[in-house]
């Protein structure tokens, strides 16, 4: 069983994720090879064929032309599956190279059994396993969802890719960065956020300190927010911002109502607080009984190990 | 000698004709004025403002000449009424020495005004108008000295101050040269029957004959014009209220309290919902701005305007008018303003307490109907998202409408899907049903229920909201809709008896709904269990605890619901610590108008002030009826540090807490 | 112009979900529906883009599924699109994007559309296919996870959301098909008299049949609820104990520690 992975560059650097594609392959059991268009200052640790399109002659991510280039390395490599990850590279790509293959596609794939690929329904409420009907099939994973046991390793072997039709019906023009101004908390995947039991105003940045620790933003109640201890852009609930982070830490969080509607969308949710029968556990996947200020500080501790 | 006095002395029987001719140019004036204005009042919409006669003449005539709205403040009020009385009298018996100079005099040769009558008559007439004097002294310092807090001096204020003071004083003054120059030297004894004028009388006492009769002269002309200049000025300046106030008693709104007007979606053609221009208003809306004389009652005690927000009731009917009389193609949204539409609560404190019979919540609701119907406008985003919620999910929340019912899980109640042979259906609402917080209401009441012997059913999932919020937000379209829904629901279910924990569900399926064609009965869970209590079929412990009560609007005022729930709490053990601001005159939460489900982001918090309110009873316990209410004030005690000094309850809680099983096994015909 | 939106009515996210007899979609008892959310976005771009161009371009609006579909079809005519195609199927869950694809562009085959709005991705199924599918079988220029949007002049230019925050700007000639991410513009709520207008609308059915010639490429072998949230566990005790317990659970059961 063979899997062509189709690997992400962008902005001068290989992304992280690329690694991903090769845990899923492990996971199939299927030998790899991968495809990039990228450069060779910055190839990945792989150990298998890498097709390589230079960055430098065929620009950032053009679709029609990375359809041609992911093609071309299919016909040389015929793999049973091609790998993108769901991202929006992956679902912007993907679908075009099932179309010209006409391959059926499974896409945001989150596990593999019996030999079936599981995706999930529903804001993740309901699960799916889904089997390929053609010869080749067309898989996009779910970032996160594999990861790569122990650290990536292996030189590649080299293959040059390249097509000579460039042309295309999509241009790039450029890049532009993501806006420091205002806090979007709709598009973290952590949030910490504080509530009333944090206590006053100055224990708020302690809270802070610890969705830094876990690379989040932070968060608020609306008490807090009313109070002045957070500024209304950090609010979450019905009258602040409605969030969907893969981790959602609520610290010294009730769970009224207002504020549920805005985070219960959460992957998975954690609730620090000192009473046990506080609402917010009925929905949090655990609910640690502490007191904010104290177990919050230690937890943030053991993150800058 | 003959108690009586010779009419036009000194001043002669040829002022007759001038007097009557001048008299017609100013009632014409005044009759132009008005002719003027009633084309204005025209511009807008037709309304039926005099059916049911009777009854209308009769609160005219109790309000106008018992001035019962305006004592309701007694401060100003009774002043005013002193005033209005003094002046009335002076005006009558102005009128009888008119009858008897023109009319029964000289056709009949019949006097009226002689002996002992003559004699009280004379009395009379001068303490009214020494007690209208004084009271308008008080006023006239009340205004432009002491200055009250937003009470606004115009320029008609100074006319009327001084023209009525200038009146009494003219009049009196006339009386007092026209005694000391006949009854002082003539019929001493007479005199005594005018204190005042006597009084001016002795001051004039030195003066010749000549002089006396000159200044009589000066004075009874300038007394006369000066009434006509009143009369003439009648429509063009504040003066109009004296025919427009008690004319908005006698166009009083009949309906039940908080009715509004459905708008018929069924009809051809419609372009425009709402109020959007003068002309969208009804005549009624217009007419009010003309009878609202800015005496800022309804501004004291709007809790919009009193937490910094940009909405004052009396400004917006000022508006209106300025708007229909000034440029009538204005936009009257943006002349009032998004965020003072957006920030009245529909409290009614301003239409309860209003001395001239103003409605301001139904002309905010129609300007908020366009900003809705017309122009999509919310007061925020959140607001949106709340509608998009009831349209898809039946609650504001966005939770599943399939799981509304299981707070109810373990309770001893049953769907009426289930089983419909209850004897009432307690219609939950969306707080009671998915609020934690507020679920313990509805399961406190479904306790009390059971052990009162009541069977109670709910809707569970088919429940929808009652729609309420959208519609005092604007949203006729998707008020109706749920509406329609619910009405359909429960008519066919046969319910004969709804019961409720929200005012506002009560207030929406007991009038609202009734134009829907809802048939059932519907009561507030206060009312109905003051009534078990009554009856014997509830039996509550009394264990003693202090609490201060908080008069929800939709139940205080929109109900005239104030006593029942005391009831309950006093037979609880409770003892009340009643705040400054209750019954009719209570202090909304902030929830009310569909703010419930929007952000409060101008000035400062109106929970928080009301929570203060209760804080400063020195009660422990602040206990209300409505969701709306103790959201408002779990969230306030947080906001406004009082955690630990004051807790919030519903009435239920606490009646649920005090239980006694019952003795005798329930009693049948509870229907 | 004429301007084509694909419109998918979904349950809303918030309800309970069970499976239906066989297991392999949703029970739609006690389901609440609405437009996929990202539908919604891709309608008011749709509405924006008419307004922009004097109210020329015409909209349709289409949509796949059985009658209820009908109610999400109105609120995008209320909004704004001009006419409706409702392709009739009361099984629409039995066709796996591939088929979808196929079905749209065979309706959109001989009616030249030039501009084509979509949402980046169903949230009931999720698999974010279907407009770049339907881009490619037509032969049009796609672009994907709008969060802006500009037209002139037949080209028009859009930020595309990337990871991080980021946006990359691209630049595509009609006729093209565009797919939506939230946040792309404020849909607007309609207006009562846009309401009224849009139960005068044409909606013109056609049954599936009519249009899917294609056989699944991918298919459905069953669907279940995921391992139980663990109905939430609670963690006493010293502090040190609870950091270790939690922080255990958190490497077993979220990805984002790995960043950490």
């Amino acid at each position: 069983m063979k899997a062509l992975l189709i690997g992400e560059y962008r902005q001068g650097k290989l992304l992280e994720s690329s690694y991903e594609l090769k845990a899923f392959a492990d996971r199939l059991g299927a030998e790899s090879a991968m495809v990039l268009v990228g450069s060779a200052a910055e190839m990945p640790k792989f150990g298998g064929r890498l097709y390589l399109a230079d960055v430098a002659s065929y620009g950032e991510y053009n679709p029609d032309l990375h359809k041609k280039l992911v093609l071309e390395a299919i016909a040389r490599e015929n793999p049973d599956y091609i790998v993108f990850v769901h991202s929006s590279y992956g679902w912007d790509l993907a679908p075009r190279v099932a179309a010209a293959l006409k391959a059926g596609q499974v896409s945001e794939v989150v596990g593999v059994l019996d030999g079936k690929f599981e995706v999930t329904c529903c804001n993740a409420k309901l699960r799916r396993s889904v089997a390929p009907k053609s010869a080749r099939c067309v898989i996009t994973i779910q970032a996160g969802a594999f990861t790569l046991q122990g650290e990536p390793q292996g030189v590649p072997q080299l293959e040059t890719l390249e097509v000579s039709d460039t042309s295309g019906k999509v241009e790039f023009v450029g890049y532009e960065a993501a806006e420091q101004k205002e806090v979007d908390l709709t598009r973290a995947e952590v949030i910490v956020s504080a509530g009333r039991g944090v206590g006053k105003k100055e224990n708020v940045p302690v809270i802070a300190e610890l969705a830094r620790a876990l690379g989040g933003e932070l968060g608020a109640s609306r008490p807090v927010v009313d109070a002045g201890w957070a500024p209304h852009s950090h609010q979450v609930g019905t009258t602040g911002q409605t969030v969907s982070p893969k981790l959602y830490v609520a610290c010294g969080i009730s769970g009224a109502i207002q504020h549920l509607a805005g985070m219960k969308k959460a992957d998975f949710i954690v609730a620090i607080n000192k009473d046990k029968d506080a609402p917010i556990g009925e929905i949090a996947d655990v609910l640690v009984v502490a007191d904010v200020m104290q177990f919050v500080p230690a937890l943030t501790a053991r993150f800058a190990r | 000698m003959e108690a009586t006095r010779e009419i036009y002395w000194n001043v002669g029987h040829a002022v007759v004709l001038p007097m009557y001719l001048l008299t017609l140019v100013a009632l014409a004036a005044c009759c132009y004025g008005f002719y003027l204005r009633v084309a204005v009042y025209r511009q807008a919409k037709a309304q039926d403002r005099l059916d049911n006669p009777g009854k209308r003449l009769s609160l005219m005539a109790r309000n106008l000449f018992g001035q019962l709205k305006v004592l309701r403040v007694s401060g100003p009020g009774i002043p005013h009424g002193l005033f209005f009385w003094g002046f009335l009298t002076l005006f009558i018996g102005t009128l009888l020495v008119m009858l008897q100079a023109d009319l029964t005099q000289p056709l009949f040769g019949l006097v009226i005004l002689k002996g002992t009558f003559y004699k009280f008559y004379s009395l009379v007439l001068d303490l009214a108008g020494v007690i209208a004097l004084v009271m308008l002294f008080g006023l006239t310092l009340r205004r432009f000295l002491v200055r009250p807090e937003g009470l606004r001096i115009t320029r008609d204020d100074y006319l009327m101050h001084l023209l009525l003071t200038a009146i009494i004083l003219t009049g009196f003054f006339a009386e007092g040269v026209r005694i000391a120059a006949t009854e002082l030297r003539g019929n001493p004894g007479l005199a005594e029957w005018s204190p005042v004028g006597l009084f001016v009388a002795k001051q004039f006492a030195a003066q010749d004959d000549a002089s006396l009769k000159q200044l009589h002269t000066l004075w009874w002309w300038g007394h006369f014009l000066m009434v006509l200049g009143l009369i003439a000025s009648i429509p063009w300046t504040k003066f109009r209220h004296l025919f427009t106030t008690p004319a908005n008693y006698l166009f009083t709104d009949l309906r039940p309290k908080g009715s509004i007007a459905a708008i018929d979606l069924e009809e051809e053609g419609v372009e425009q919902f709402g109020a959007e221009k003068v002309a969208d208003l009804t005549w009624k809306d217009v007419f009010d701005s003309d009878a609202c004389t800015s005496c800022k009652r309804c501004q004291d005690r709007c809790p919009a305007f009193n937490t910094e927000k940009p909405l004052s009731p009396m400004k917006v009917v000022q508006q209106i008018g300025e708007v229909a009389f000034g440029n009538r193609d204005a936009s009257l949204t943006e002349t009032v303003g998004s965020d003072a539409l957006w920030s009245c609560t529909t409290c009614r404190a301003c239409q309860e307490i209003c001395p001239a019979d103003v409605e301001q919540v139904n002309k905010i609701l129609e300007m908020r109907r366009n900003l809705v119907l017309m122009q999509g406008e919310f007061p925020g985003e959140e607001v949106m998202v709340a509608v998009n919620n009831v349209e898809v999910n039946g609650n504001p929340f966005g939770m599943a409408y399939a799981s509304r019912g299981d707070w109810s899980d373990g309770m001893e109640l049953r769907t009426l899907h289930e089983d419909a042979n209850v004897d009432i259906l307690y219609f939950v609402g969306c707080y009671a049903s998915f609020d934690k917080r507020n679920q313990e209401v509805a399961r406190s009441f479904v306790k009390i229920c059971n052990a009162a012997g009541v069977r109670v059913g709910i809707l569970g999932k088919e429940e929808k909201c009652c729609g309420e919020p959208v519609r005092k937000l604007g949203n006729e379209y998707l008020y109706q809709m749920t509406a329609r829904e619910n009405v359909e629901l429960i008519n066919g279910y046969g319910v004969k008896r709804i019961v409720t924990t929200c005012p506002h569900c009560m207030n929406t399926l007991g009038r609202d709904y009734r134009e829907l064609g809802l048939e059932a009965d519907v009561e507030h869970y206060t009312v109905f269990i003051d009534r078990l209590i009554r009856e014997g079929t509830l039996a509550v412990d009394e264990r003693r605890f202090d609490y201060t009560y908080h008069d929800s609007c939709y139940l205080g005022r929109y109900q005239d619901i104030v006593r029942q729930p005391r009831n309950i709490l006093h037979a609880a053990g409770g003892r009340i610590n009643e705040m400054e601001r209750s019954e009719k005159e209570s202090f909304c939460c902030g929830a009310g108008g569909g703010r419930i489900l929007a952000e409060e982001k101008l000035g400062s918090r109106i929970n928080v002030k009301r929570v203060k309110m209760a804080e400063a009873t020195g009660a422990p316990l602040i206990v209300s009826n409505c969701p709306f209410c103790l959201t408002m004030f779990e969230d306030g005690i947080k906001t406004g540090d009082c955690e630990g000094k004051l807790q919030a309850r519903d009435l239920a809680e606490i009646v649920a807490q005090r239980l006694q099983p019952m003795p005798v096994p329930s009693p049948e015909g509870l229907n | 112009m004429k301007i084509l939106v694909c419109i998918k009515q979904v349950p809303d996210m918030e309800s309970r979900f069970r499976l239906n007899g066989e297991g392999t979609w949703y029970d739609e008892a006690d389901l609440a529906f609405r437009m996929n959310e990202y539908d919604e976005y891709a309608v008011e771009q749709a509405v924006r883009l008419k307004e922009q161009l004097g109210g020329e371009p015409e909209i349709t609006v289409v949509s796949i599924g059985p009658d209820r579909v009908v109610e999400a079809v109105k609120k995008a005519l209320a909004m704004g699109a001009d006419r409706a195609v409702h392709i009739k199927d009361d099984e629409y869950y039995r066709k796996d994007p591939w088929q979808i694809s196929s079905a749209l562009a065979a309706h959109a085959a001989s009616r030249h559309y030039d501009l084509v709005f979509t949402g980046m991705q169903s949230q009931d199924r999720g698999s974010a296919q279907v407009g770049v599918t339907v881009a490619e079988l037509l032969g049009f220029a796609c672009a994907t996870t709008l969060v802006g949007f500009a037209y002139e002049g037949g080209t028009i230019t859009v930020k595309r959301e990337l990871e991080g925050g980021s946006k990359g700007i691209v630049k595509l000639r009609l006729p093209a098909v565009v797919t939506c991410q939230l946040g792309l513009n404020t849909p607007r709520y309609p207006t009562l008299p846009n309401i009224m207008k849009a139960k005068k609308k044409e909606i013109v059915v056609q049954p599936i049949s009519e249009l899917l010639k294609e056989a699944e490429l991918t298919g459905t072998a069953g669907m279940y609820p995921p391992a139980k949230r663990g109905g939430g566990i609670v963690i006493e005790g010293d502090v040190n104990d609870q950091l270790d317990r939690l922080l255990g659970i958190l490497k077993e059961k979220t990805t984002v520690l790995r960043a950490a």
